[in-house]
C-alpha cells in the first residue's frame, strides 16, 4: 500500500495510532477502529445521451456507526481510490464524535467527471447510486449528504429514488436539501456562528471579557463573514479581515482599528464578493498586504479561508499579544507551524472542533427531516449554541485534566467516545 | 476649407444648412402619399426657393403634363436655371428657378455650382415620384380589374398585360405585338399575315429573323394600338388564354432583361445606372423565372461581379444561391457616389450571402425559416475615394508608407481633420433616406472593406463599429450618422489596420472602405436599448472542455444585452460558452462556479442619455426584470446551492439572487438546435468553416454577421512540419487537438509525474503547488509553458495534479496535461476545466498529452537532463529538484526556443526546438484589453526596445530622492535587464526601502506618473496599450536577509539583479 506514494488513509490510520496509545486502546478496538466496517462497491450501468451505455463504479465506506447511523458525504471524482474514501470516513466518525452527535461516519463515491456529464446523464446517475445500495442505507442507518461536485440537485434526485423504491416519503434519508424541500434553516450561519461559539466559551474560561478584545479574520467568505459578524454582535472588535481579490488576482488584508463592519463591506463587494478596494479605502479602511492579517496586534487569530496558511515561514510573525487561534478552515495549520504554536503556548481551537458547527446543523436537519417538523432559524441556532458549547468544553476540560495540546485532546476525546461505543454494544 | 476664414466659415455652414434644410422638406413633401401630384407641386415651389443664396429674390416653377405650379412672384427672367423632370427616361416637364433682378454674382456665377446640383438633384427626385406614382396607379388597375373579372379564368390575364402596356409602354407594346404575329405567322395562322399586310407592308422583312427583335421603324400610336387589338384579337382565337399570358410574360421579361443586360455589360456602367436598370426590370418584369438559362447565369454572375467580388471560387458558391431578384431589395439599400463602380465590401457581402442561403435552404429546413437579418444598408467601397477627392484629402492616401509612430501621431488629427470635411451632398441625401428607412432605432455603422473577412484576413477589430443611439431631431441624428461614417472612413487610416496590413504584405493594395449601416437588433427595456441576448457562433469548437466534445460540435459565446462582449475578451468578465452539438455538457456544474463564471455586465444603449453604456446585469435585473420578455429563459435563480430555472412569476427579482444561464433557453426554447443547424448549413453550403454573429431582440433571431471561422491567428490550424529531426522533437500529440500556434517559448516549467507521484506527503504537493505560482511570476508571461502531470489545479485529491488557481498560472503561454499510462489504466485528465473560462479569456492554451500512446515522441531526457534552474531561482524549494524543472530552452539548445504547431484538422501537434521567428506580432488582436508584454518574438532581433527602457530606468534611478523616501537601492530585473525586452514589456524595477508607510506611499506617486508618462512614450513608439510602464516591486532589509521574494534576485546565479544605484 505505501511505495513511497502518499495515501491518506495511511495518514489516518497513523495519526488514529498514535491518539490510541495515548489513551491506551486495547488491541481488538485498535483493530476495529483503524479499519471501515463496511465498504461497497458495486458499478452503475448508466444510459448516456447518445444511446451507449457507460459503467460507472460507485463505493460506500461505513466507517463505523456504534454511534448511530453512518453520515458522510458523497463524492464524483474522476480519479477516487478506495484508500481516500476510506481515510475521509474515518474522519467523519471522528467529527461526528467531537461534537457528540448520535452519528457514526461514512462516505461514499462514484468515480467520473461531471463535466463530461450531462445533467440527465448525472441523474441517472445518482439513481443508479441509489438503486445499488438502497439495500444499506436510510434514515436509521446510513445519511448521505452533499461533498466534493455534488450539491443538492444531487440530494433530490437520490431522495427521490430512494423515496420511490422504499414506497414512503423519508427525507432524513438525506441531508443537505433546500429548505422547503427537506432542508434546515441556519446552514449558512452554522459553520462562522460555531467557530465565534468556541471562542466565547475559550475567553470565558480563560477569564477574559469578549469585549476588551481584537481579532483578526483571514477570509472573507460565508464562515468568515459569520464568524465576524457574531463577533462583533457579543462585543468584540475585528481589527481585520482579508479578502481575495478577483481582478488582481491576489489577496489582500483591509485593515481598520476601531473595527471592521462586515455589512459595510458587503455593500461594497463587487459581483464576485471581492471587496473593492478603492471603495474600502474611502471607508476608511487600510489596504494591507494579503498576509497582513497574522501579523495584527490582536488577540484572536481566525483562519477562516483555505489550508496550509500558517506555515513554518509565517508562525513567527504572529503577534505576541496573540492568545488564541480558532480554526474555522479545514487545516489551515500546517503540522510545522502548529509545533511552533503548541511551543508559543497559543490556545488552539483546532478545525474539526471550530468548524463542526456545520455537520451539528447537518444533524439537525436529519433530525428535523425524521420528524417532519422545522425549526425557526432561531432554534436551530440556539441549539447549536448548546452543542457547539458543550464540544467545548468537554474537549477543554480533558486537555486541561490531562495537560494535552488542545488538538490532541479533540482526537482522544472523539475516538474514546467512539470506543466506548462498541465496547458498551458488545463488540469488543 | 483649409484657407478660410471663420467668417467664411461660418457663411458656408449656414449655406450648407439651407440647403439640406430644403432637401428635408423636398423630400417630406415628395414622400406624403396622401396628397395628389398637383397639391405636391404647389408646396414645393413654395419651398424650393429657401435653398437658394437669395431667397427673397428668388421664385421657382414647376411644368408638368401641360400645367405651371409657380411661386406668386414668378416672371421670366435672365437668371434662370431650367432642368428637365425625366420620367422613365423622357422628359416630362421642367422645373425652373429664377431671381427676379441682379444679384451680386460669385466667382461661380449667378446661381452656385451646388445649387446647379440641388436643381438637379431635386427635378431629379420629382421624376421618381411621378413615376412611382404611375406604376402604383397601373398596378393598382391591375389589381381591380383582376377584382372586377374574378369570373375569369385567371389566364385572361394577358387583357390586363395588354392594357398596362398601351398605357404606360408603348414601345413594349409594339414588341410584343411583334413577337406575337410572328409567333402566329411561324404557326402557320394566315390571318397574321393579312394584318400586316394591312398595316404596314414593310415590316415583314423585319419579322423574318425571329432572333432579331429590335424595333426598327416608328409606328404612329393610334396605329399600333389598332394593330396590337387586331394581333390579339387574331391570337386569342388560335391561342389558349394561359398561353398568351405566359409568352406575353416571357417576352417582356426577355425585352427588360436585354435591357438590363446591355447596362450591366458596359464596361463603364456606373452603380447608379445599373441599381437603375434594376429597379427598373424589378417593376415592369417582376422576376426572371421566364429567361432562358444562359440569360439567367450571365446576369446573376454580372450582378454579383459588379456588387460582391470578383473572386471566381466566391462566384462559383454565390450563383447557387443569389439570383437576380435577390439584388432588388439589396439595390434599394445602396448608396453610392455618382459613377461609383464600388461594391458593398467584405461584411456586406458576407451576411447578403448567407442570408441567400437561408432563404434558400428554409425551404426544407423549417427551423431555419425565422432566421432574420437586420434591415442593412450598404455605403459603396468608392465612397471614402469620393470623399476624400471632394475634400481635396488625397495626401492621406500616403499615410500607409509613413513611419508608425508617425502615423500614430497623426492619426487623432486625421480623425479630426476628416469630421470637419464637406459631406458631398448626394451621400448627405442618401444618408438621410437611411435614417427615414430606419427611424428612430438605434444603428451601428460597421466598416465592411474589401480586404476584411475574406478568407486569409480577417481585420478583426482592425476597423470600426459604432454604435448610434439615434434619437432626437433628424438634424442631430444625420449629424450623428455622418460622424460615425467619418470616423468609420478615418480608422482606414489607423495605426492598427496601416500596421496589420503590412504585416500582410497588402500595404499596397488600394483599400477601399465599404460601410454596413444596421438596425441595431433589440428592443427597449426602461431607458435602455437592448437584444436580450446575443454572442458569436462558431462551427469548430477549438476550446473543449470535456473529451465528449468535438470540434465539429462547435461553439456559442453568449451574453445578455450587445455583442460586443462576447465578441471581444473582457477581461472582468465571462460569457456563457456552449456547444451545439453538445449543450448538456457545460463547462460549469457546481453552483459556485456557475455563478463565477456567468456574465455579469451587459452592453446596452442608453436612449436617454444617447450613449453606449456598461452596466451591471444584477441592478438592471431588480430594476426592469419583470419587464423583459421570457427572462425566465436567460436567467436561473440560486438558493444556497440549488440553481434552478423558475418560472416568471416565481423570480422575485428584487430579492432573489439571479444568475445568468440561458438554461431555459437550452433546455427548453429551439434556440441551440436552431443555431446549430444553421452554422451546419452555412458550413456546408459555404465549403469552410464559419464564424457568425447573431442577436435576438426576445421575438426574432436574427443573424448579424458571417465570415469565415479560424483566420484570427491564433486559432488558424498550423502547418505541422515534417522535417524535424527527432532529437529536436520534445513531444507529439495526435489527441484532442486545437487548432494554433505558440511560438518563441523560452522557458519551460515541467512537473516530472513520476516525481510528483512519489512525495510522500500532502505538504510537498502544496509546496509544489507554491513554487509554481513563483515561477508563474519570476518568468517571462507567455514566454514559458507549464508541463504538468493529470489535472492542473485538482481541488479534491492533489495527488492528481498539481494544487494551483488560475492566479498561479495566469502567466504560462501554454498549459500542458500528461497522461502516463499507470499500468492498466490512463488517467484522466482535466482539460483545464477548473480555470477553463479564465484560460479560454486570456489566451492561454491547453493541450493533452498521452506519452506512452503509439508513434508519440515525449522527449523525457531533454527536460529531465537539461540544467535545472529550480534551485537558482528558488532556493528555498530546491529539495523538490526531482519534481519541478525549470528549463531555460536556449541555454539548453544552442540559443533555440521551442514551438509548438497545433492542428486539429489532422488531430496532430507537436512541441519542437528551433530558431527564434524574426517575425514581429502585433498585439493580440483577441485581448483588446490584455497587456501583452514581452513576447521573445518581438524581442529578438530588435534591441531598441530594451535600450530604451534601461535608459530610462537609469534616469528614474538617478532621479529618485534616496532620503526622501527612505530608499537604500534601485536594481533592475527582468526582461530589461536581461536585454531581451520587447515592445509591450513592462520595466521591472526592485527597490529596496527602509522608510516609513508614508514614505512608500509618496513613492508609490512618484513612480506612478513615472509610470504613465512612460506608457503613453511607448504607446506611440509601439502601439501597445499599458496602464503603466513600470513594474515596481519593494524588498526590505529582512528580505535580503530571509533572502524572501525578489531579494533573491540579488546576487543571483541567474538573472542577477542589476544595481542602478545604491546608497
Amino acid at each position: 500500500m505505501s511505495n513511497g506514494v502518499y495515501n491518506p488513509f495511511v495518514n489516518a490510520q497513523a495519526q488514529f495510532d498514535r491518539v490510541a496509545e495515548i489513551i491506551g486502546l486495547d488491541q481488538a478496538t485498535r483493530d476495529l477502529l483503524r479499519q471501515p466496517l463496511r465498504e461497497y462497491h458495486f458499478l452503475i450501468p448508466v444510459k448516456m445521451d447518445d444511446g451507449t451505455t457507460k459503467v460507472f463504479r460507485g463505493f460506500r465506506v461505513q466507517h463505523n456507526d456504534a454511534r448511530g447511523p453512518a453520515k458522510g458525504g458523497i463524492r464524483f471524482h474522476p480519479e477516487e481510490t478506495a484508500d481516500t474514501v476510506r481515510a475521509l470516513a474515518m474522519w467523519m466518525t471522528w467529527k461526528c464524535a467531537v461534537v457528540d452527535i448520535p452519528l457514526g461516519g461514512g462516505k461514499g463515491g462514484i468515480i467520473c467527471d461531471p463535466r463530461n456529464l450531462s445533467e440527465k446523464e448525472q441523474e441517472r446517475l445518482c439513481r443508479g447510486w441509489v438503486r445499488q445500495i438502497v439495500r444499506n442505507l436510510g434514515p436509521y442507518l446510513d445519511v448521505p449528504a452533499p461533498d466534493v461536485m455534488t450539491s443538492s440537485k444531487h440530494m433530490l434526485w437520490m431522495l427521490d429514488e430512494f423515496e420511490t423504491i422504499t414506497g414512503g416519503h423519508y427525507p432524513g434519508f438525506i441531508t443537505g436539501k433546500p429548505v422547503g424541500m427537506g432542508g434546515s434553516l441556519g446552514r449558512t450561519e452554522a459553520t462562522g456562528y460555531g467557530v465565534i461559539y468556541t471562542v466565547r466559551e475559550a475567553l470565558k474560561d480563560r477569564g477574559i471579557n469578549i469585549k476588551d478584545t481584537t481579532a483578526s479574520i483571514q477570509g472573507f467568505g460565508n464562515v468568515a463573514q459569520h464568524a465576524a459578524k457574531l463577533f462583533s454582535q457579543l462585543g468584540g472588535t475585528v481589527i481585520a479581515v482579508s479578502c481575495w481579490d478577483n481582478v488582481d488576482k491576489r489577496a489582500y488584508t483591509f485593515r481598520k482599528k476601531d473595527g471592521v463592519d462586515v455589512d459595510e463591506l458587503r455593500s461594497i463587494t463587487d459581483v464576485y464578493g471581492g471587496i473593492t478596494k478603492d471603495k474600502a479605502r474611502d471607508l476608511g479602511y487600510e489596504v494591507l498586504d494579503a498576509m497582513a492579517w497574522l501579523e495584527q496586534d490582536v488577540d484572536i487569530l481566525i483562519p477562516a479561508a483555505l489550508e496550509n496558511q500558517i506555515t513554518a515561514e509565517n508562525v513567527n510573525k504572529i503577534s505576541s499579544q496573540v492568545k488564541l487561534i480558532a480554526e474555522g478552515a479545514n487545516g489551515p495549520t500546517t503540522p510545522d507551524a502548529d509545533e511552533a504554536i503548541k511551543h508559543r503556548r497559543i490556545f488552539m481551537i483546532p478545525d474539526f472542533l471550530a468548524n463542526a458547527g456545520g455537520v451539528t446543523c447537518s444533524y439537525f436537519e436529519q433530525v428535523q427531516s425524521n420528524a417532519n417538523y422545522y425549526w425557526e432559524k432561531e432554534e436551530v441556532l440556539s441549539k447549536l449554541d448548546t452543542k457547539m458549547t458543550a464540544a467545548f468544553h468537554a474537549v477543554n476540560d480533558l486537555a486541561k485534566r490531562s495537560s494535552l495540546y488542545m488538538r490532541d485532546a479533540a482526537y482522544v476525546i472523539a475516538i474514546n467516545r467512539v470506543a466506548q461505543a462498541v465496547k458498551m454494544r458488545g463488540w469488543v | 476649407m483649409s484657407h478660410d476664414s471663420s467668417q467664411e466659415n461660418l457663411h458656408f455652414l449656414n449655406e450648407r444648412a439651407k440647403e439640406l434644410n430644403c432637401l428635408y422638406q423636398v423630400d417630406e413633401l415628395l414622400g406624403n402619399g396622401r396628397l395628389s401630384l398637383p397639391e405636391i407641386f404647389t408646396a414645393l415651389v413654395q419651398v424650393i426657393p429657401s435653398g437658394w443664396q437669395f431667397p427673397e429674390l428668388c421664385e421657382a416653377r414647376i411644368i408638368y403634363d401641360n400645367r405651371s405650379y409657380q411661386t406668386p412672384g414668378f416672371c421670366s427672367s435672365p437668371y434662370v436655371e431650367s432642368v428637365p423632370i425625366k420620367v422613365d427616361d423622357k422628359e416630362a416637364g421642367r422645373l425652373e428657378v429664377v431671381y427676379t433682378q441682379e444679384v451680386p454674382p460669385s466667382e461661380e456665377g449667378v446661381f452656385l455650382e451646388k445649387e446647379h446640383k440641388l436643381i438637379r438633384t431635386i427635378a431629379n427626385r420629382i421624376g421618381q415620384t411621378i413615376w412611382q406614382r404611375r406604376v402604383k396607379e397601373v398596378l393598382l388597375d391591375w389589381e381591380q380589374s383582376k377584382i372586377q373579372n374574378g369570373l375569369r379564368e385567371t389566364g385572361q390575364d394577358w387583357v390586363v398585360i395588354i392594357d398596362l402596356l398601351r398605357r404606360t409602354d408603348p414601345d413594349m407594346l409594339m414588341h410584343v405585338s411583334r413577337r406575337m404575329i410572328n409567333h402566329l405567322l411561324t404557326s402557320g395562322i394566315t390571318e397574321a399575315e393579312d394584318i400586316l399586310q394591312e398595316y404596314s407592308p414593310g415590316w415583314k422583312i423585319a419579322f423574318d429573323n425571329d432572333h432579331d427583335n429590335y424595333p426598327s421603324a416608328r409606328v404612329p400610336l393610334g396605329n399600333l394600338i389598332s394593330i396590337s387589338d387586331r394581333i390579339f384579337q387574331v391570337a386569342s382565337r388560335y391561342l389558349s388564354a394561359q398561353e398568351i399570358s405566359l409568352r406575353l410574360q416571357k417576352w417582356i421579361q426577355e425585352q427588360k432583361a436585354y435591357g438590363l443586360v446591355k447596362i450591366i455589360g458596359r464596361i463603364d456602367a456606373s452603380v447608379a445606372e445599373i441599381v437603375d436598370a434594376l429597379v427598373r426590370y424589378e417593376a415592369m418584369a417582376g422576376s426572371t423565372d421566364l429567361l432562358p438559362y444562359t440569360t439567367r447565369r450571365w446576369l446573376q454572375v454580372a450582378l454579383i461581379k459588379r456588387f460582391l467580388s470578383d473572386n471566381l471560387e466566391f462566384i462559383d458558391t454565390a450563383r447557387r444561391y443569389i439570383d437576380v431578384e435577390s439584388f432588388f431589395s439589396l439595390v434599394s439599400r445602396v448608396i453610392y457616389p455618382a459613377y461609383s463602380h464600388g461594391k458593398i465590401g467584405g461584411k456586406g457581402t458576407g451576411l447578403f450571402l448567407a442570408h441567400q442561403i437561408i432563404l434558400q435552404e428554409s425551404q426544407e429546413k423549417s427551423l431555419l425559416a425565422d432566421i432574420k437579418i437586420p434591415r442593412t444598408w450598404y455605403i459603396t467601397t468608392d465612397e471614402l475615394t469620393e470623399f476624400l477627392h471632394y475634400n481635396d484629402l488625397q495626401d492621406l492616401n500616403e499615410q500607409k508608407y509613413k513611419d508608425l509612430s508617425q502615423i500614430r501621431m497623426d492619426y487623432p488629427n486625421i480623425i479630426q481633420r476628416m469630421k470637419n470635411c464637406r459631406f458631398p451632398p448626394e451621400l448627405v441625401k442618401s444618408l438621410a433616406l437611411a435614417l427615414d428607412d430606419f427611424g428612430t432605432n438605434p444603428i451601428i455603422v460597421r466598416s465592411s472593406s474589401l480586404l476584411e473577412d475574406q478568407l486569409g484576413a480577417s481585420f478583426y477589430g482592425k476597423y470600426k463599429s459604432l454604435f448610434l443611439a439615434n434619437q432626437g431631431s433628424k438634424e442631430e441624428r444625420l449629424e450623428a450618422l455622418a460622424n460615425a461614417v467619418v470616423e468609420v472612413f478615418a480608422s482606414v487610416f489607423s495605426p492598427d489596420s496601416i500596421q496589420y496590413r503590412a504585416e500582410r504584405n497588402l500595404l499596397d493594395f488600394q483599400e477601399e472602405m465599404g460601410i454596413l449601416i444596421q438596425e441595431v437588433v433589440g428592443t427597449r427595456i426602461g431607458p435602455y436599448y437592448l437584444p436580450l441576448y446575443s454572442g458569436v457562433a462558431l462551427s469548430r469548437n477549438e476550446f473543449r472542455w470535456s473529451p465528449r466534445i468535438r470540434r465539429e460540435d462547435g461553439l456559442i459565446r453568449m451574453v445578455m444585452g450587445l455583442g460586443t462582449r462576447a465578441v471581444d475578451r473582457v477581461s472582468d468578465d465571462f460569457p456563457v460558452l456552449i456547444s451545439p452539438g453538445q449543450p448538456g455538457l457545460r463547462v460549469n456544474r457546481m453552483p459556485d462556479e456557475i455563478k463565477y463564471y456567468s456574465p455579469k455586465k451587459m452592453d446596452v444603449i442608453n436612449l436617454e442619455t444617447n450613449t453606449f453604456e456598461t452596466i451591471e446585469i444584477d441592478s438592471f435585473l431588480r430594476q426592469y426584470g419583470s419587464q423583459i420578455p421570457s427572462i425566465h429563459q436567460l436567467v436561473s435563480v440560486r438558493k444556497e446551492d440549488y440553481i434552478a430555472q423558475c418560472n416568471v412569476w416565481e423570480i422575485d427579482f428584487e430579492h432573489d439572487d439571479l444568475v445568468v444561464t440561458f438554461d431555459g433557453l437550452v433546455d427548453k426554447s429551439t434556440f441551440v438546435k436552431k443555431a446549430a443547424l444553421l452554422l451546419k448549413t452555412l458550413e456546408e453550403r459555404l465549403g469552410y468553416p464559419v464564424d457568425i454573429e447573431f442577436a435576438c431582440d426576445g421575438q426574432d433571431f436574427y443573424l448579424l454577421q458571417c465570415r469565415p471561422q479560424g483566420y484570427s491567428g491564433e486559432a488558424s490550424p498550423a502547418a505541422i512540419p515534417q522535417d524535424i529531426p527527432n532529437k529536436d522533437i520534445i513531444f507529439s500529440a495526435r489527441r484532442q487537438i486545437s487548432n494554433g500556434t505558440i511560438s518563441d517559448i523560452s522557458y519551460i516549467v515541467y512537473v516530472d509525474p513520476a516525481g510528483y507521484a512519489s512525495l510522500e506527503n500532502r505538504d510537498d504537493m502544496i509546496k509544489t503547488g507554491r513554487a509554481v505560482g513563483l515561477l508563474n511570476a519570476l518568468l517571462p508571461r507567455r514566454g514559458f509553458i507549464l508541463m504538468g502531470p493529470g489535472r492542473w489545479g485538482s481541488r479534491g485529491d492533489i495527488r492528481l495534479g498539481v494544487p494551483v488557481s488560475y492566479a498561479d498560472i495566469c502567466n504560462t503561454a501554454a498549459l500542458i496535461e500528461i497522461a502516463r499510462r499507470q499500468s492498466h489504466y490512463q488517467p484522466e485528465l482535466s482539460f483545464g476545466t477548473h480555470f477553463f473560462q479564465d484560460l479560454v479569456e486570456s489566451g492561454i492554451r491547453y493541450l493533452p498529452l498521452y506519452p506512452d500512446d503509439q508513434g508519440i515522441i515525449f522527449n523525457e531526457a531533454f527536460l529531465k537532463r537539461s540544467p535545472n534552474l529550480l534551485s537558482q531561482l528558488l532556493p528555498e524549494y530546491a529539495y523538490l529538484e526531482d519534481v519541478i524543472y525549470v528549463i531555460d530552452v536556449a541555454a539548453a539548445s544552442q540559443g533555440r526556443a521551442l514551438h509548438i504547431a497545433m492542428n486539429g484538422d489532422l488531430e496532430q501537434a507537436i512541441g519542437y526546438l528551433g530558431s527564434y521567428s524574426k517575425q514581429t506580432h502585433s498585439p493580440d488582436p483577441l485581448s483588446l484589453k490584455a497587456h501583452v508584454s514581452s513576447r521573445p518574438a518581438e524581442k529578438m532581433g530588435d534591441d531598441t526596445f530594451w535600450r530604451w527602457r534601461y535608459y530610462m530606468a537609469k534616469q528614474i534611478a538617478d532621479r529618485l530622492d534616496f532620503e526622501r523616501y527612505g530608499v537604500k537601492g534601485v536594481y533592475l530585473i527582468g526582461s530589461t535587464n536581461t536585454g531581451t525586452a520587447g515592445p509591450g514589456s513592462d520595466i521591472d524595477l526592485l527597490i529596496h526601502v527602509q522608510g516609513s508607510l508614508e514614505q512608500r506611499q509618496e513613492l508609490d506617486q512618484w513612480l506612478a506618473g513615472w509610470s504613465q508618462a512612460l506608457a503613453e512614450v511607448n504607446y506611440l513608439r509601439t502601439g501597445y496599450r499599458t496602464e503603466g510602464l513600470l513594474d515596481v516591486h519593494y524588498i526590505t532589509d529582512h528580505d535580503i536577509e530571509q533572502k524572501t521574494s525578489f531579494a533573491i534576485k540579488i546576487g543571483a546565479i541567474t538573472d542577477p539583479a542589476h544595481p542602478l544605484k545604491t546608497t
